[in-house]
């Protein structure tokens, strides 16, 4: 089986899709699959984006919630992705799987995404086979290094191995949602502490934050 | 005084009373995740290509009117790359609104958030989808919606009034 782990954040390193593919990675490291990873970072659609799809029976999209949807190149690259299915691949021989991560702390906030990938499969007639939503995908990138299932990406870490398993076996996930593993004002305070020393490290005042024009 | 975000180069949609327009005139560049636009510009993208200052636009506006056509349920890639890039309408922090988690308000103004769809067979389940996420913007801008409504193709919006 040959899946195909693809990063649809507009970030190339770093971000909390790609930690959560790593993660995937590790739970599908128990399985016998090929994985195929790429990334659709931009607006187009590569050939050799094209010629791994075709490879892979399985893909994975993990994506970033962008103003309660997609982020827009990735809406872009569905739609010259539909444009072409027929050279793709047949009539719903591909499965497909997502993981949308935001900033939110409730992973439920994730599921409008989620609903336009579905929508997306049904016009371009790919099995869709369900997601996980993930709240708290801002932390993801900030926490130090723990091994899987433990501090705060725990429950995430659950989610994620019960999602590949399901995957494995080809079946449909009921879409899913986490988040973070640490209560919501801790979250909260955590991002405004971090907000505080993005802007000083680059230069400007805490003030700078509630700038109006 | 409405600000109308669409994906129609040429548009012929009559408007009513003051209104600012941003349509695919000039090239636009898509939303880089990097939160310059609240932590190293505060309250601008810092991709200057022209679009920098639609978080500016929108604190200036009582209506927001998207006009599109629906992709899967969502607006078009271009009007899309206009609200990823106009994230510093809201502030980066946080609050609680309706039991969730929410951006806090950078701008004192109320939106009435408006979203006119159009494209052929649009389905029931893209509608439900489209309708949710203009809800969740409004929620997200702190705003109200006002009107979402499908239409076959752009010559039936041409009928309407904004």
């Amino acid at each position: 089986m040959k899946i195909a782990l693809i990063d649809g954040s507009p970030k190339i390193n770093n971000s909390a899709s790609s930690i959560l593919l790593e993660e995937l990675k590790y739970f599908f490291a128990q399985g016998k699959v090929e994985l195929i990873e790429m990334g659709l970072h931009t607006l187009v659609v590569s050939e050799e984006i094209v010629k791994q799809l075709k490879r892979a029976d399985i893909w994975i999209f993990a994506l970033p919630l962008y103003v309660d949807g997609i982020p827009s190149h990735l809406l872009s690259c569905f739609i010259q992705i539909e444009n072409r299915i027929n050279d793709i691949c047949k009539k719903y021989t591909k499965n497909v799987y997502s993981i949308v991560n935001c900033g939110f702390y409730e992973g439920e906030q994730t599921e409008p995404a989620l609903h336009i990938l579905e929508n997306w499969c049904c016009k371009a007639q790919l099995n869709w086979c369900g997601g996980v939503g993930v709240g708290g995908g801002g932390s993801l990138s900030m926490l130090p290094k723990m091994p899987n299932g433990q501090g705060p990406k725990a429950p995430i870490d659950k989610m994620l191995k019960h999602f590949v398993e399901k995957i494995i076996k080809q079946e449909i996930q009921k879409n899913q949602y986490v988040s973070v593993g640490m209560p919501r004002f801790m979250y909260q305070l955590c991002a405004q502490i971090g907000w505080r020393q993005l802007i000083r490290k680059n230069g400007g005042k805490i003030k700078d934050l509630g700038r109006k024009f | 005084m409405k600000l109308i975000i669409t994906d129609i180069e040429d548009f012929n949609i009559t408007i009513n009373g003051k209104y600012k327009i941003i349509k695919p005139q000039e090239k636009i560049n898509h939303c880089i995740g990097c939160f310059g636009c609240w932590v190293k510009t505060p309250g601008q993208c810092v991709i200057r290509d022209g679009f920098e200052k639609t978080g500016i636009k929108m604190s200036r506006c009582s209506e927001l009117i998207l006009v599109s056509q629906c992709f899967y349920g969502s607006v078009s890639p271009f009007v899309k790359m206009v609200q990823d890039r106009a994230i510093s309408y809201i502030h980066p922090d946080f609050v609680m609104r309706k039991g969730e988690m929410h951006h806090k308000r950078r701008y004192k103004n109320v939106i009435a958030l408006s979203a006119f769809f159009y494209g052929e067979k649009i389905t029931d389940m893209e509608k439900n989808t489209a309708k949710n996420i203009i809800q969740a913007n409004a929620d997200n801008y702190d705003g109200f919606v006002k009107n979402v409504c499908f239409y076959p193709s752009i010559k039936e919006l041409e009928e309407i009034t904004l």
